[in-house]
């Protein structure tokens, strides 16, 4: 143990909470006391975070082995990821004070949400590959109890599929690991890669096969094709607090892992140029195209999210994929737009499940009528993922198709801001039919049943509104007020490109 | 106006927002702020009956601010911003009533303008990527650099091009076209009008009035952006502009001169004029060109969208105050509303003189320029169009043989005045229909209504907005001259501008042919072929009714949009049009949806299947060893014979019930078998099994003996 001590506090705080909170027998049977002790750890955790992010440095855990050890160290791209991480589960805890009212076992609940804030923490924290892959593994671990929380039949089907995804795409990633291990010196993060010229001569193929593995195994994390399969899976059996954060931010880790990969170990300029490369475009447009394709067929509202998902995490790795810095910008900023948007429509999904029990998108029309400032919250959202100026999908979108053009690879430059085009269409079909249902019902909408059920005005309550309408508001502000964020993302990217 | 005022906000939306006041922004300006002010009067009482009026007024001015936004940008970045919002806010405006057929009006207009905008959207990242820049002020120069194929921007960057492009100039034009494609959209262009028919009839009125009078035009801006800013003297370039605008000024008139309904023959009667100024457009880009001065047909341009958007604002205000007394826009419904009113007759007459292009209203001023602008061209080509088509280069030949053809530019003129003469005999359609044509029922009720159809400030501003036109146009030297003057340079109006005396007879010329045309198609085509004699006692009075003569075997899904045609002509235009509209793009579209949806689950199952095929195939579970069968096959072969001779006296006689579970013959005799084995392995481990196999040998002994013994002495 050496190296500032307080950036141990964000990741053990939680988690000894979490188990608190599991073991004592106290929350189980007093909501009162599960609540208070949670929201007040969630709120904890973000000025732990904030503290431990402002006073920086690095810490080494533990050494292992000469080379191998466990280590901690802040850097901007640990910041942002960090910040966004901290702020948005406070947001989401909050709202599942209400949501989780109305599910069982809630202390279950909480102390793994507790506990995967944590260890989420620790993965943005990691100063090296070998503590990325321990945090990362643990963060399957202990998510899964939180798809698994209905332990319905699906639900376990679900969460079984989840698991078997990830440890498949963990391992595909852990050759690589071994691989890198090899020919570096080792394996703590520095811009620009650390791989070794001597120890690498003779070996390029296996590295770019092993850069491959790599990229499709954390990219199973992040919903990309082929290994998504996932993610519509799990979302729609997972209570609303649960989808939200595996979409916003537990796909994001995979997202980290590529960037911690791919820019501080094996170093762009490797890459830039060889089939690895053209590979990883080619998947990042497929399942850009593919995710919104099938979301605009999907009916579900909450697996139409999910497709959703799939097709917007890989704006972010295709953006990483050119290897560019403006592209870099733009994927890292839709990292945080999307992290924020997604959240607030799953939020807005889950708060219509409590509200009236509808969960296909057809049976929500006049939505308008039961949850207004809600569907005005989701709509804004909505078109802030499509990329509607001047919300914040739009200054992404921006940057990534900038970037393309210029990044010099090939067709891809065009045909990519292209996909991406044609997918914001598709966004668009998938997400606004909701809004024009619900304001716009038509004339012959009587709404029977919402007037049966005495639904009309019933807004939910303040501790899920407030969340959504927070998250809302940052979709538009962030878009309209992107200043500071992007200066400090190209800092990043001038730093690893 | 000394000099522009400009306004930089950096940071927002990422790049920041440049906004910029000069002589054509502010007139605009000028003129949104008009037509706000007076739609907004008009709709305290046009909204008044209506619900959910917050949200009317919330949107209303929500469009104000994005309209005057994009008016005023001086970078693309800030145009496709406002645009954008421009388009959303409006959207509320079209699904506003809620009425299945808003609602769909409200479909096609969102799917216009989000396809549009993502289109453009990818039109502006091409151009950046190619000129460096979005500011209009300098788009013109890099584009031109990159036009005569210098390899280096202004500032001395190498001009950038992006990969898959077989040059600068071929990113250039995709990247004009796409902006094109989504500017055209919001102007009404052929074939992308399709929005205009159908969502004017259902928004009300005051926000059709914008939609079609200022909206259109901010499409319309950004044409002239693309045109004569950045393909300044681009001759292919002005072709295409030129050729959509002639298409969509005949189509939009034909449309119009078929319309019964009100508010649907104004919006067709848009789509028209749109056509008129993208002509304009064209026309000055193909005079400078030909190395001409371009302004006749620049004035004519900015001064017909002025009068254009000052005209329909009277126009489609005037449908309000019918609509709202009578919630009907069907022409045979509402003949005779407007008789013994003055003030909507006046400002009707106003608007329909204005936009018929009657000399001494504004409309005849700026189409005069127009056709001046096409004329001249023509003569030109007849003077020096040899020279022309030799020095053109980087051009195909056949454009360079339309570009250069005197003929088709003679067609040309010909095919304006033409439209110009049915503009002039729809509005007097209309206006017969309104004003000298009287109901056959209610006629008396009209007239009664006549004290109190409008409150006093709907007819202020209705009348308000009215008198400007004739103003306009009677002082056209005082007044269109200088808002002219204002506008041109953003055109990048070059030349000596000749005086042009609007009222000599060369130019009267063209009105009077127009209008003769007009006259002669009102008698010869609509009072014949699109009226019909009213059933009954009023028929026999020698009145008429109005009658839509679109071919009924189109009129799938209620019509949406109506491409008006004559049975009589053979419906081969009808068709055409139909097809566009209904078919082509629905069709393709769900042809695309079908295929990539399918395409899209076998990869979303691709890994599961593998998985699965894996499990089938490879990885498959050993099968337990089977068991080995009991009972000898002799057993088997007995059993399952007679097992099958039981089933089928079952199925033959039918089955007894004799109350027992029928146990298969196999597993019977098998049972009999083993039962019998048993017995046999009890015997012969017994004592007395021993002692019988004893005697039984013993006798054979005794046997054997007696045979050996006897059989010696019997065969010897």
């Amino acid at each position: 143990m050496e190296g500032n001590m307080m950036l141990l506090l964000p990741m053990v705080c939680p988690i000894l909470a979490g188990i608190v909170v599991l073991a004592g027998k106290v929350f189980r049977k007093n909501r009162k006391y599960l609540i208070s002790l949670s929201v007040a750890v969630l709120a904890l955790e973000l000025a732990l975070t904030l503290q431990a992010l402002v006073s920086g440095g690095s810490l080494t855990m533990l050494r292992l082995t000469e080379q191998i050890t466990l280590g901690l160290h802040i850097d901007q791209v640990s910041r942002l990821f960090a910040a966004l991480t901290a702020a948005v589960w406070l947001l989401v805890g909050i709202y599942s004070v209400a949501y989780m009212s109305h599910e069982e076992e809630e202390h279950r609940f909480f102390g793994y949400y507790l506990i995967v804030a944590g260890v989420l923490m620790g993965l943005n924290f990691s100063a090296n590959l070998i503590t990325l892959y321990v945090f990362y593994e643990l963060m399957t671990l202990t998510s899964l109890p939180l798809v698994l929380h209905e332990r319905s039949r699906e639900a376990v089907r679900a969460g079984l599929k989840y698991l078997f995804y990830s440890v498949a795409g963990a391992f595909l990633a852990l050759f690589g690991i071994f691989f890198l291990a090899g020919v570096s010196e080792n394996l703590t993060f520095t811009a620009g890669g650390v791989l070794n010229d001597g120890a690498l001569a003779g070996k390029e193929g296996l590295l770019l096969a092993s850069a491959f593995c790599m990229i499709v195994g954390f990219g199973t994390k992040a919903g990309m094709f082929p290994l998504h399969g996932w993610l519509p899976t799990a979302h729609p059996v997972a209570p609303a607090s649960a989808s939200a954060v595996l979409s916003g931010l537990i796909t994001k880790a995979g997202v980290l892992a590529i960037i911690r990969v791919v820019y501080y170990i094996i170093g762009p300029d490797r890459l830039r140029g060889t089939w690895v490369q053209n590979a990883w475009i080619l998947l990042t447009l497929l399942t850009v195209f593919m995710g919104s394709m099938l979301a605009y067929k999907e009916p579900v509202l909450k697996k139409r999210l999910a497709y959703s998902t799939v097709s917007q995490v890989s704006y972010v790795l295709f953006g990483l994929s050119l290897l560019n810095q403006t592209a870099f910008v733009g994927a890292l900023s839709h990292v945080v737009f999307h992290s924020v948007i997604k959240h607030a429509l799953f939020l807005t999904a889950g708060a219509v499940i409590v509200t009236t029990g509808w969960t296909r998108v057809e049976q929500m029309r006049g939505l308008g009528q039961v949850m207004p400032k809600t569907l005005a919250c989701y709509t804004i959202a909505a078109l802030a993922l499509v990329g509607i100026p001047p919300a914040s999908g739009f200054v992404s979108k921006w940057y990534l198709a900038s970037g393309a053009l210029s990044s010099g690879a090939g067709v891809w430059s065009w045909v990519g801001p292209a996909v991406l085009l044609v997918s914001a269409l598709l966004t668009a079909g998938y997400l606004l039919p909701l809004t024009i249902q619900g304001f716009f019902p038509g004339h012959d909408f009587k709404g029977e049943e919402i007037q049966k059920r005495k639904l009309t005005g019933k807004e939910p309550s303040w501790w899920m509104l407030a969340p959504i309408g927070i998250l809302a508001a940052a979709a538009l502000l962030f878009g309209c007020f992107p200043g500071n964020l992007i200066s400090m993302l190209q800092s990043i990217a001038a730093s690893v490109l | 106006m000394t000099e522009a005022m400009e306004m930089m906000i950096p940071g927002i939306c990422g790049m920041g927002l440049h906004l910029k006041l000069d002589g054509f922004r502010l007139v605009y300006t000028v003129i949104a702020v008009i037509m706000w002010g007076v739609s907004g009067a008009f709709s305290k009482q046009y909204m008044a009956h209506y619900e959910k009026r917050s949200r009317y007024y919330l949107f209303f001015w929500a469009t104000f601010a994005a309209t005057v936004g994009v008016f005023l940008s001086a970078d693309l970045y800030t145009t496709f911003i406002f645009f954008e919002i421009m388009s959303f806010t409006s959207y509320v405006w079209v699904a506003f009533d809620e009425k299945p057929e808003s609602l769909r009006a409200a479909e096609t207009y969102l799917a216009v303008a989000v396809i549009g905008g993502m289109v453009m959207l990818m039109g502006l990242f091409l151009l950046g990527d190619v000129l460096g820049t979005l500011d209009m002020d300098r788009i013109g120069v890099e584009a031109g650099r990159v036009l005569a194929g210098e390899t280096a921007l202004s500032d001395g960057e190498a001009i950038h091009v992006a990969g898959g492009f077989a040059s600068a100039k071929a990113q250039l034009y995709t990247a004009g076209l796409l902006m094109l494609f989504g500017f055209g959209a919001k102007a009404g262009c052929f074939p992308l009008h399709i929005w205009l028919p159908k969502a004017h009839p259902v928004a009300p009125a005051p926000a059709s009035a914008l939609l079609s009078g200022i909206l259109t035009k901010a499409g319309v801006f950004g044409i002239i952006i693309i045109s004569c800013v950045m393909f300044t003297s681009d001759g292919s370039w002005g072709l295409l502009i030129a050729l959509l605008g002639l298409v969509t000024m005949f189509l939009g008139a034909l449309l119009a001169v078929f319309s019964v309904n009100l508010k649907r023959t104004l919006a067709c009667s848009s789509v028209s004029q749109i056509g008129f100024i993208t002509t304009g457009i064209g026309m000055s880009c193909l005079l400078s060109w030909a190395g001409e001065g371009n302004l006749l047909a620049v004035r004519g341009a900015f001064l017909h969208m002025v009068n254009h958007s000052l005209i329909k604002l009277v126009l489609f205000l005037c449908a309000g105050a019918v609509f709202m007394n009578l919630h009907q826009l069907e022409l045979n419904d509402i003949r005779g509303f407007g008789r013994k009113k003055p003030a909507l007759c006046f400002s009707f007459l106003m608007g329909a003189l204005g936009i018929g292009g009657i000399p001494l209203w504004n409309g005849y001023v700026s189409k005069t320029l127009l056709h001046e602008g096409i004329v001249e061209y023509a003569k030109l080509l007849a003077e020096e169009g040899a020279m022309l088509a030799e020095e053109a280069s980087g051009i195909s030949p056949a454009l360079v043989n339309i570009l250069t053809s005197h003929g088709f530019w003679k067609g040309a003129e010909w095919v304006f005045l033409f439209t110009g003469g049915m503009t002039v005999a729809y509005m007097l359609k209309l206006f017969v229909a309104l004003f000298v044509d009287r109901h056959p029922e209610r006629q008396a009720e009209f007239d009664e209504m006549s004290s109190k159809y409008m409150t006093p400030l709907s007819r202020v501003s209705l009348v308000g907005g009215a008198v400007i036109l004739p103003v306009l146009g009677m002082l056209p030297y005082l007044t269109m001259n200088r808002i002219a003057d204002m506008g041109q340079e953003f055109f990048r109006g070059s030349g000596h501008l000749h005086e042009v005396n609007y009222f000599a007879f060369a130019n009267l010329k063209g009105g009077l042919i127009s209008i003769a045309i007009g006259a002669a198609l009102y008698a010869g085509v609509i009072r014949t072929l699109l009226m019909e004699p009213e059933s009954g006692a009023a028929g026999a009075q020698g009145r008429k009714r109005y009658v839509n003569r679109w071919p009924a075997w189109l009129d799938l899904e209620n019509l949406v949009y109506r491409p008006i045609l004559q049975v009589a002509l053979p419906g081969v235009c009808g068709a055409v049009f139909g097809f566009i509209d209904q078919y082509l793009i629905s069709t393709l579209l769900t042809i695309f949806f079908a295929v990539s949806s399918v395409a899209c689950r076998a990869m979303d199952h691709l890994t599961d299947g593998l998985v699965v095929l894996a499990r089938r195939t490879v990885c498959s579970q050993l099968p337990e060893p089977k068991s080995h069968p009991e009972g000898n096959w002799l057993a088997h072969v007995i059993g399952s014979f007679v097992d099958r001779w039981a089933r089928i006296k079952n199925r033959l006689f039918g089955e007894k019930d004799t109350g027992r579970v029928r146990v298969s013959a196999v597993h019977h005799l098998i049972e009999r078998e083993k039962r019998f084995k048993h017995m046999g392995d009890l015997v012969e481990q017994s004592f007395s099994f021993g002692l019988m196999l004893f005697c039984i040998g013993l006798c054979l002994t005794l046997g054997y003996l007696l045979f050996v013994y006897y059989g010696g002495v019997l065969f010897g």
